[in-house]
């Protein structure tokens, strides 16, 4: 079985989709071939040798104003007749994260993903929305706050691997809302003081 | 007067015979050529607050939706949700709004960098379009109200671009 893993995060490195990904490969194991291709390299070929003849395709995004990040909704809308032609079998999985805390808000991103596939003729298989993707980096996937987004991979990892299609599955982390805020919070102003500016130069006008 | 702000995807072709004229009321902005996307550097919120850092006419965008009390997109509509070239420029807008945090309706969203947003309208067209998209389209139109601290919002669906005209006017 070859499962195509795209990210479509637009950064070249440490995105909380990669982390997913990683994650999600790890429990795949052995079980299949993963092949991975990230959409900020922008090679359309490349990206089209990775789902060819694929049996599952995993997308794993950011929310972008409440949907999918423009180069990634590009490419799903030059590419969705070669997609259905490369690999006419495959199941679509996809698992966006957000910023803001809750897993639901990501509803719209995985609506816009289903549509694509009712719009191509591909089979839909699973969402997953998960809340809090700042914090993907704040311990091993399936550990403390990471605990549910472990769990969510390896339903989505069994899920993909036995070819079935499953209800779309929102989660957020094992970590108070109003920490994760504080957290954010303070995180912005250290990078802010980093560029060389004050926390309350961040309020203000262009 | 009420200032309107007018983003579209179509061609130049379709902008000249479709669109009303750069006026004191209306402003356009094309989505084609494309602007380049969104890279998810956050430096719109952290180097240079308010505005995208990347060097071309999409980072122009956020301080124009200030100067306007309406922002009108026209897009073709793309799997319940707005065209690529639309997303580009949106995307590209977050500055618009701030970093930080806020509870809104039991739910985390941005708090507003300005008092005032501009409304939003949607004008999409496509061939096809079905109830499921339209759901969407209609949910997609409320978030971005919302997380934008847009005030008012209005959608409507088109078969082809030519019934546009009959909207705007």
């Amino acid at each position: 079985m070859k499962i195509a893993m795209i990210n479509g995060s637009p950064k070249v490195k440490d995105s909380a989709s990669g982390v997913i990904l990683n994650a999600l490969k790890e429990r795949i194991g052995e079980a299949a071939e993963c092949v991975l291709y990230s959409t900020a390299k922008e090679d359309k070929q490349e990206f089209m040798q990775a789902v060819s003849e694929s049996e599952a395709i995993v997308f794993a995004f950011p929310l972008f104003v409440d949907g999918i990040p423009s180069h990634l909704l590009r490419l799903l809308d030059e590419v969705q007749q070669n997609i259905v032609d490369a690999a006419p079998k495959a199941m679509i999985y996809a698992v966006v994260n957000n910023g803001f805390y809750e897993g639901r808000q990501n509803i719209l991103a995985l609506e816009m993903m289903r549509n694509f596939c009712i719009r191509s003729g591909l089979e839909w298989g699973q969402g997953i929305g998960v809340g809090a993707g700042g914090m993907t980096n704040a311990a091993p996937v399936g550990k403390g706050p990471l605990k549910k987004l472990g769990l969510a991979l390896d339903m989505l990892s069994a899920n993909i691997l036995s070819g079935k299609d499953a209800e779309d599955y929102f989660f957020e982390p094992g970590f108070p809302r109003f920490l994760y805020k504080a957290a954010v919070h303070m995180g912005w102003k250290t990078q802010a003081k980093k560029n060389g500016l004050k926390p309350k130069q961040l309020y203000g006008d262009q | 007067m009420s200032k309107k702000l007018i983003l579209h995807d179509l061609s130049p072709e379709d902008a000249e015979n479709l669109l009303p004229k750069e006026s004191e009321i209306y402003s356009l902005y094309p989505a084609k050529p494309p602007v380049r996307h969104c890279v998810g550097c956050f430096g719109c919120w952290l180097k240079t607050p308010g505005r995208c850092v990347i060097n071309d006419r999409g980072s122009d965008f956020s301080a124009l939706m200030l100067q306007h009390d309406e922002i009108i997109v026209i897009s073709r509509f793309v799997f319940g949700g707005l065209s690529p070239d639309i997303k580009a420029v949106f995307d590209r807008s977050i500055g618009f709004i701030l970093p930080f945090f806020r509870i809104l309706n039991g739910e985390m969203h941005h708090v507003k960098r300005y008092q005032k947003s501009p409304d939003l309208c949607y004008i999409l067209y496509g061939i096809d379009i079905n109830d499921t998209e339209k759901e969407t389209a209609r949910k997609l139109i409320a978030a971005n109200a919302l997380n934008f601290g847009s005030e008012n919002s209005q959608i409507s669906f088109h078969t082809s671009p030519r019934e546009i005209r009959e909207v705007l006017a």
